[in-house]
């Protein structure tokens, strides 16, 4: 059979035959049509850097300079040779003809008036703001720095590094996500520490708490499956019924914010029917009995289920299926914790899972997430501060940095007087997207002198900023990353050129210096030398080589390695609290304002005016503001939806398809509706997501509310996303 | 024909995650308009409970194929194997192949005004790997089977599911294991 040539191109050998076919405007570019010019296909090791559970190994393919492909990496035991829809989309990303290419000016701001700059004009216009400010104030400090998660890669680490060494700078400090669970595990055992998710394959019985893997954790699938194959019993407690849910034996649509409730009504039950682990709770706790006296004194399997909705004998159920199949593991999600007591519900939770003897036990544990293979030597990121550098007197005397609450930066980056702030550098974050409050965020933008982001796309921030410095992808870098979920750690290696004019944080802070050093000699400590496998080596040290049986960062080119660690967090009952135990009752807790016990604390209630709760939770498509806007995500998944009850929608005349105003005091958005009865009728959910040519961002209704919990850990209160409350009408 | 290859998608593991669908624009790196493969939602209203239910559907590679039967151009072939392979480089984007699919699996590519669809990853197959959508499913609720009397005898396979075209018109190559739905405590 002859081939044709586009019959040919479906194989992967032969991928590369049809360079002409590739759409992609560099592609045809940079290739020579001539079929004998190409190189043989090579193949590179990368970690995904995004904010999110799986931070799978990657091989990328890359023939004569071009990313040909992205797969899974088969070496990497947890994400197993496999990427989500997200990872298979990264082509897309690296050509997408809407990166930023260049380093550009916007004048005015907002204006969409973009205008081409070099390199030297970028640095040589910040440098000069930088210098102007901190003559005029006499200190760095009215340059504020925010940057979270769009890459988690070690090395990112030196955007801090940037402004470190620069002087003192007010720094947004904080988490948005997940600050409230870390908290409740931080005074209960005192850090958050899950098992290895590849542990799940021993539990008996499988609680997931508010956690949609399905969506944000998928190659914990197939542990859960595993799981489920020799026996186990999938629970999934969440208000919203999710791809992951719909899979579960039994699902439970739990009143919002409610989960203590239900939790300490299993308590109570366990309690009386004495399934109690009292030699692992007595020998490993403290505070114990004080809380089993709390449970017998307010709590009430009546109580549990009139404020979670939840039949009593559903609670009856539960509470003796996870007592009594042991081990028994629940895995508690961040979306749970996006409440005005989402810590205290975690810290019920947490107890749960010690009055049962399920934590410290391989196929058990109360999982959240963990850090421990994060040991890095963050080199990036220290720097002296300038000699005669002035900071923020904190109030316990030291000079540093003034840190603000990342998770209500428009008010505290406005609330600033000593001196104002007048300059924004934004880097792996998109606060102008992903921020509570936008219209907020707007005003505060408006208000800065001067704004420069450094991003891949011209997004929501960018947008709002005068200069826009060009971010390489992960392809384009050499880089390590570690998982807050798994215990694999892997390299990741320059794959492809830098396309167009793009630079890494770390080589951007290293043409900073220069320029700030040229122009007043001494006033940047940024290093002006390294090549990026250089920088990328420097975050390795001993204690990571022996974490992972190695002697050079280069050995992980072979593949990726898992951490030398027991499969179950706890297995040595070595707790990190002040007592060294689990702390049912926390002093710390207690000091800091909370509850000392694990006691039911009351969740937000709708206000009359705005009745419905607008649930916003993490997109299938996306990762945050991330790869929906790509063409291909853009076929997949068109357009945003609001998701309603069809009860709720009758109620206010809408019907599939139809647009709807969703709005309270602080602002409004109009989205198409989808009528489904996988919400309840008190909840609505729309995703949140940056679609391309879309104004579409669910937080124009969003408010700063800070849920109770985050402060002690991540030095602000995490945001209660999930206590947001809107009305409705038909557009 | 000495056999006919094909799918067998199994809802009751399928999240409708997606990953086989860009995963597959992932090996051929095609224009973002074409969808070889598709990720369907299953309607809550044809199951007893509302659950979140999908399918995965590219080239059904029929045994009938209606696509063949209506090209003029001979763009379509059909191998031993039962692979529906379609060649680009025949074919003069008139749709014809689009109107006589039940499935809607011919794409057309309005960039290149011509038509393109799944040719089951031959290519990989004849090398002894995995379709690259069958590769990728996470869930493993993909999988390329023979389609053949044994497994049409296997307890819960299906030969359709609701909503979907009768498989007495072209014989479709796929075959279906539906959702299962766990006990629910709703809320309405």
């Amino acid at each position: 059979m002859k081939l044709s040539r586009r019959q040919f191109i479906g194989g992967t050998a032969a991928a590369a035959a049809g360079a002409a076919l590739f759409n992609f405007n560099l592609l045809t570019k940079s290739v020579t049509a001539a079929d004998d010019s190409l190189e043989e296909m090579k193949t590179f090791r990368n970690v995904c850097p995004r904010n999110c559970y799986d931070t799978c190994g990657q091989i990328s393919y890359v023939q004569n300079g071009i990313l040909k492909k992205v797969e899974g990496d088969p070496k990497h035991g947890y994400t197993n040779g496999k990427l989500c829809l997200k990872g298979y989309t990264y082509t897309r990303r690296v050509y997408s003809p809407d990166r930023v290419k260049y380093p550009m000016k916007q004048t005015p701001r907002g204006s969409g008036n973009w205008t081409r700059i070099s390199w030297d004009e970028a640095m040589d216009t910040i440098a000069k703001k930088i210098l102007e400010l901190k003559s005029r104030y006499g200190s760095t400090l009215p340059i504020c720095f925010n940057k979270y998660s769009g890459n988690f890669g070690i090395v990112h680490y030196g955007a801090e590094g940037t402004m470190s060494s620069i002087g003192y700078t007010t720094r947004a400090l904080g988490t948005p996500c997940w600050p409230a669970g870390i908290d409740a595990q931080t005074y209960d055992f005192g850090t958050l520490y899950s098992n290895d998710p590849e542990d799940m394959v021993n539990a008996k019985y499988l609680i997931l708490w508010g956690q949609n893997a399905a969506w944000t954790a998928i190659h914990t699938l197939p542990f859960i499956n595993k799981a489920r194959e020799r026996g186990a019993k999938l629970v999934v407690i969440d208000p919203v019924l999710t791809s992951t849910a719909s899979k579960a034996d039994l699902y439970i649509q739990i009143n919002s914010s409610t989960d203590g409730a239900l939790a300490l009504g299993m308590a109570r039950y366990i309690l009386d029917n004495n399934w109690v682990d009292w030699d692992y709770a007595r020998n490993n706790s403290v505070g114990f009995d004080e809380w089993v006296d709390y449970l017998k004194t307010n709590i009430t399997l009546d109580w549990a289920s009139e404020k979670t909705g939840v039949p009593q004998d559903i609670i009856r159920e539960i509470a003796r299926e996870y007592a009594t199949t042991k081990p028994a593991s629940m895995w508690v999600g961040y979306g749970m914790q996006r409440h005005i007591n989402g810590g205290q519900n975690v810290r019920i939770i947490d107890a749960l899972g010690v009055m049962t003897g399920n934590v410290g036990k391989s196929g058990g544990g109360v999982n959240y997430g963990h850090l421990e293979t994060w040991g890095f030597s963050y080199n990036a990121m220290v720097n002296p501060a300038p000699k005669g550098s002035k900071g923020f007197i904190g109030p316990d005397g030291k000079e540093g940095d003034r840190n603000i609450n990342m998770n209500n930066f428009a008010h505290d980056v406005m609330a600033q007087n000593d001196p104002p702030v007048k300059m924004l550098w934004l880097a792996c974050r998109n606060p102008g997207s992903q921020d509570p409050d936008t219209n907020a965020i707007e005003k505060m933008f408006a208000a800065m002198e001067f704004v420069v982001t450094v991003d891949s796309f011209f997004n929501k921030t960018v947008q709002m900023s005068d200069i826009v410095l060009p971010a390489t992808t992960h392809f384009e870098d050499w880089d390590v990353m570690a998982s807050y979920w798994h215990y694999w750690i892997g390299i990741n290696q320059r794959a492809i050129d830098p396309l167009y004019e793009s630079k890494s944080d770390v080589e951007i802070a290293m043409l900073l210096s220069e320029k700030m050093n040229a122009l007043e000699p001494g006033s940047c400590t940024f290093p002006t030398s390294g090549t990026p496998e250089e920088w990328a080596a420097k975050e390795f040290n001993p204690g990571i080589h022996s974490l992972l049986g190695i002697s050079d960062y280069r050995e992980l080119i072979e593949g990726p390695r898992k951490a030398k660690m027991t499969p179950a967090s706890w297995a040595d009952g070595k707790f990190r609290t002040p007592s060294k135990k689990i702390e049912i009752h926390s002093d710390l807790a207690e000091k800091n304002g909370l509850p000392a016990l694990p006691v039911w604390v009351e969740d937000m209630k709708a206000p009359e005016k705005y009745p419905i709760r607008l649930f916003t939770p993490h997109p299938q498509h996306g990762l945050h503001s991330q790869f929906q806007n790509l063409d291909w995500m853009m076929t997949a998944n068109p357009e945003p939806k609001v998701e309603i009850h069809p009860v709720l929608a009758a109620k206010y005349g809408i019907s599939e398809g139809d647009k709807v105003k969703i709005y309270n005091d602080l602002g409004s958005i109009i989205v198409k509706a989808h009528l489904t009865r996988t919400t309840s009728p008190e909840v609505i959910v729309s995703y949140e997501a940056w679609y391309k040519d879309s104004n579409f961002n669910v937080n124009y209704t969003l408010k700063a509310t800070p849920s109770d919990m985050g402060k002690q850990a991540t030095g602000n209160n995490g945001v209660a996303f999930h206590d947001n409350f809107v009305t409705i009408e038909k557009a | 024909m000495t056999k006919q290859l094909g799918f067998l998608h199994n809802s009751e593991k399928c999240v409708g995650c997606q990953g086989c669908e860009m995963a597959c624009k992932n090996e051929y790196q095609t224009d973002a308009a074409p969808r070889w493969r598709q990720v369907f939602q299953l309607r809550e209203e044809d199951y007893s409970l509302p659950t979140r239910m999908f399918f995965s559907m590219a080239c059904n590679h029929c045994a009938n194929p209606e696509c063949l039967r209506v090209c003029p151009v001979k763009a379509y072939t059909k191998r031993e194997d039962g692979i529906v392979v379609h060649d680009h480089d025949r074919c003069i984007g008139c749709r014809l192949c689009l109107m006589a699919c039940p499935y809607d699996r011919p794409q057309f590519n309005p960039a290149q005004k011509k038509v393109e669809k799944c040719n089951l990853c031959y290519q990989r197959i004849d090398k002894g790997e995995k379709p690259a959508c069958v590769a990728a499913c996470i869930p493993e609720a993909l999988q390329l089977v023979e389609i053949n009397e044994a497994l049409d005898q296997r307890m819960g396979v299906l030969k359709t599911l609701p909503g979907l075209p009768s498989p007495d018109i072209t014989q479709p190559a796929i075959r279906f294991i539906g959702p299962k739905q766990g006990k629910q405590i709703r809320r309405d």
